[in-house]
């Protein structure tokens, strides 16, 4: 599933991310976040949630967390 | 030798620059404060004689690939510059992302020292960081630090001393890999982070784990709050304006005011001997001009105080997500609220500071529409009218704030309709620091620089200006003292200009054109020359005085001859229209492309002249309709119209070319 449906408060391992943006992958990636990896969805709002990357937390919006698919 | 600063984003790097140099870069709490690379030497007291030191503040980056423009000053810096030293600022409350980039710095060759910074952080976490056995695994010295204390500086800087001219080993080598193969690159990549990985694994203990919620993020909840989000922000700045231009600023900038009044007259009475004439152009024309400017400055100051407070607190990132949404609507996105944001204070870093947002057109768009929010130097302008013309009333300002918003939001639709916007999948991410407390100190030291920066201005630009159009309007062509202002140099080249403002002020008044030219000099200038200008108006904002003329029949209207509507409207024409030179030039390097950049001055004229003139003509009918001159009135209309074709032909053309893009791709 994409992290667009994860619950809040639930850590998730990263399966894939979804983009032909190969500077975005990249980008996301200096950031701890590919797959394999954990994330924690810290709050989830209607338009955006707060996730937990390693020791840092991200805002980011749904196209986003649609684009990140988890397990 | 030259010491680099390099670490991720927020790490803490301009804080270590501005402890170590004593400079006052603008510090935040956000990623991506520091958008260009700033060079100081080290304080003399913190290292033994010897070679003289300088620090080199570079923008934080995640890796050395870079994302963002501003990204790719730091990789290229250490890659080509050879700095002698690298110091590294890693935040020690995130050890596991900050060690990617450590690493890659590492195999560089540059010797390098590691400061471990935020350690006041992770003390009160009771995180506890092994520094020796990270240093062991690293390869090179780790220092304990916390940068805004000045704890651990000068041991940093023993070390990097110590360290120039030898060669950094690196702990992790990724080896031959082929750049171009993505694949490749990526699990080389990953094999860096588990080398990262393993080592954190060693030599962090933590008790709260980050993922954990936490009181920020309850924090967050409201603050980022769907229903609550914007209205929190609005009532914040709201409060900003208020506080620094009806409450807390006008009551010092009195009290200044006064101190220089006796100052002007002090200088009087040297000079009082000397011709009527030179009285006349150094007392009420260049100093009363300065000063005019000068009494404005508690206003910006206590301005630039409260927003180095926003700043340092973690709100802003906040704002962004909270804006977001809004900003998606009419095709920018939260990125570019931290640009609006700065440019309160001044336009040029604001601009600047889109640099950090990635897709050029959006880039562009931020950097061109930035300029309707009034900057610090337009306070003064604002003051100025709603002191003048409507009894200091506070509404001037925050209908100045707001028109301000209304038409980012309006022109950045235009913008895009213009440039052709596709809809294409657009992708948020922002980090979210930690609170913290604001540092008053910070504040006070970033108010204090930027207000020495103001007078630096005044007495330099705005001096030059003011003598420059006090000289004009005394003499005329064949530099004889001219009869009356109205014969002088300056009536004669501003004159041509005021038939463009008559539209939206009613009169043909060449000193209001010569004050709206000044302006883009520096916009200050605008109250400088009105003050040099309209004799009877070096007082601008002791309203107290202004009330007393006005009950004796003199009021300032009367001097300026022009209507409360009209002021209102000469007011906005100043703030939205183009803004000074060094704010224009700041756009150019922004946007690099010509086209851009004429495209944006254009839609200011056009913003300030047609929001001016609505302004004018509605306030005027509403008000007295019988005044309003029907020649002007047309004539405006007329060219407000033909801006309007100008802009549908350029959609039309637009959308033109987006169905010939759409047929060939499909
Ligand atoms: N608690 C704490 N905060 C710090 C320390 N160093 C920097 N900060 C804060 O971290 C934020 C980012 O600092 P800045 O110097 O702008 O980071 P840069 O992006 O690396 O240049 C600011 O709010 C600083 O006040 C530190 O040692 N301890
Ligand atoms: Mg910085």
């Amino acid at each position: 599933m994409s992290l667009a449906e994860a619950l809040e408060g639930k850590d998730y391992i990263i399966e894939e991310i979804l983009t032909d943006d190969e500077e975005l992958n990249a980008f996301l990636f200096s950031l701890g976040c590919y797959s394999g990896e954990s994330i924690t969805v810290v709050a989830k709002r209607k338009k955006n949630l707060t996730v937990s990357i390693k020791d840092a937390r991200y805002n980011i919006d749904i196209q986003l967390a649609s684009a990140i698919i988890v397990r | 030798m030259r010491i680099a600063l390099t670490g991720n984003p927020n790490s803490g790097k301009t804080t270590l620059y501005n402890a170590i140099t004593g400079k006052n870069e603008r510090v935040g709490n956000w990623a991506g404060v520091t958008v260009d690379k700033k060079e100081s030497p080290i304080k003399k007291s913190l290292y033994e004689a010897g070679e003289e030191l300088v620090a080199v503040d570079l923008p934080g980056a995640y890796s050395m690939s870079p994302f963002t423009s501003e990204e790719s000053v730091t990789s290229s810096y250490v890659k080509e510059d050879n700095p002698d030293v690298i110091i590294n600022i890693v935040d020690g409350t995130n050890l596991s992302r900050s060690l990617f980039f450590t690493t890659q710095l590492l195999e560089l060759g540059i010797p390098m020292v590691v400061a471990l910074n935020k350690s006041d952080v992770n003390e009160s976490k009771e995180t506890i960081i092994d520094a020796d056995t990270l240093s062991e695994k690293l390869g090179c010295p780790v220092i304990p630090t916390t940068s805004t204390t000045g704890e651990g500086h000068k041991e940093l800087i023993a070390k990097a001393v110590e360290l120039k001219g030898t060669s950094q080993k690196a702990p992790y080598i990724q080896g031959d890999v082929d750049l171009t193969d993505k694949a490749a690159v990526e699990a080389a990549d990953r094999k860096r982070f588990d080398f990262v990985n393993a080592i954190v694994k060693d030599v962090e203990t933590r008790k709260v784990l980050t993922k954990d919620k936490n009181f920020g993020d309850k924090l967050d909840n409201v603050l980022t709050n769907k229903w609550l989000g914007i209205p929190i922000f609005a009532v914040v700045m709201y409060l900003v304006f208020q506080i620094s231009q009806a409450w807390v600023g006008p009551f010092i900038a009195d009290t200044l005011v006064a101190w220089l009044e006796s100052f002007q007259g002090w200088v009087g009475d040297k000079v009082g001997d000397a011709s009527p004439l030179l009285y006349a152009l150094l007392i009420d024309g260049v100093i009363g001009g300065v000063i005019a400017v000068i009494g404005f400055l508690p206003l910006v100051m206590v301005m630039y105080f409260l927003i180095a407070l926003l700043e340092d607190c973690g709100y802003m990132s906040r704002v962004a997500v909270v804006l977001d949404p809004i900003f998606k609507k009419v095709g920018l996105s939260g990125k570019s609220v931290i640009p609006f944001v700065i440019t309160i204070g001044c336009a040029v870093p604001g601009i600047m500071a889109s640099r950090t947002i990635r897709n050029e057109r959006e880039r562009r768009a931020t950097a061109m529409i930035a300029p309707f929010m009034p900057c610090g130097a337009k306070v003064p302008v604002i003051a100025l009218f709603a002191g003048a013309f409507f009894d200091g009333a506070g509404w001037v300002s925050t209908v100045a704030y707001f028109v301000g918003i209304l038409l980012i939001f309006l022109s950045a639709l235009l913008v895009n309709k213009i440039a052709g916007y596709k809809a294409r999948k657009s992708f948020f991410i922002i980090e979210l620091p930690e609170y913290k407390a604001p540092s008053l100190l910070g504040a006070f030291k970033s108010m204090c620089s930027r207000g020495w920066a103001y007078i630096v201005k005044a007495a330099t630009i705005i001096l030059l200006c003011n003598t420059a159009v006090q000289i004009m309007q005394t003499f005329n062509w064949s530099f004889k003292e001219a009869a009356s202002a109205d014969e002088s140099i300056l009536a004669s080249i501003a004159g041509p200009f005021a038939y463009i403002l008559v539209p939206f002020v009613g009169v043909l008044s060449w000193e209001l054109a010569a004050a709206a030219i000044t302006g883009f000099i520096a916009k200050e200038n605008v109250v400088g020359t009105l003050a040099v200008c309209f004799v009877g108006l070096d007082n601008l904002i002791d309203t107290e005085e202004l009330a007393m003329m006005e009950g004796s029949g003199a009021e300032v209207a009367g001097v300026m001859a022009i209507t409360k509507v009209a002021a209102l409207a000469y007011m906005m024409f100043n703030l939205y229209s183009p803004p000074c030179f060094a704010a224009i030039g700041a756009m150019n390097s922004e946007m690099k492309s010509a086209k851009w950049i004429w495209g944006g001055i254009g839609l200011q004229l056009g913003v300030g002249f047609t929001v001016a003139y609505l302004v004018y003509t509605i306030g005027t009918l509403v008000t007295d309709a019988a005044s309003l001159a029907a020649g002007p009135a047309i004539a405006g209309l007329v060219a407000i119209v033909i801006m309007v074709a100008i802009v549908i032909a350029l959609i039309n053309n637009t959308n033109k070319q987006l169905k010939k893009e759409y047929a060939i791709s499909k």
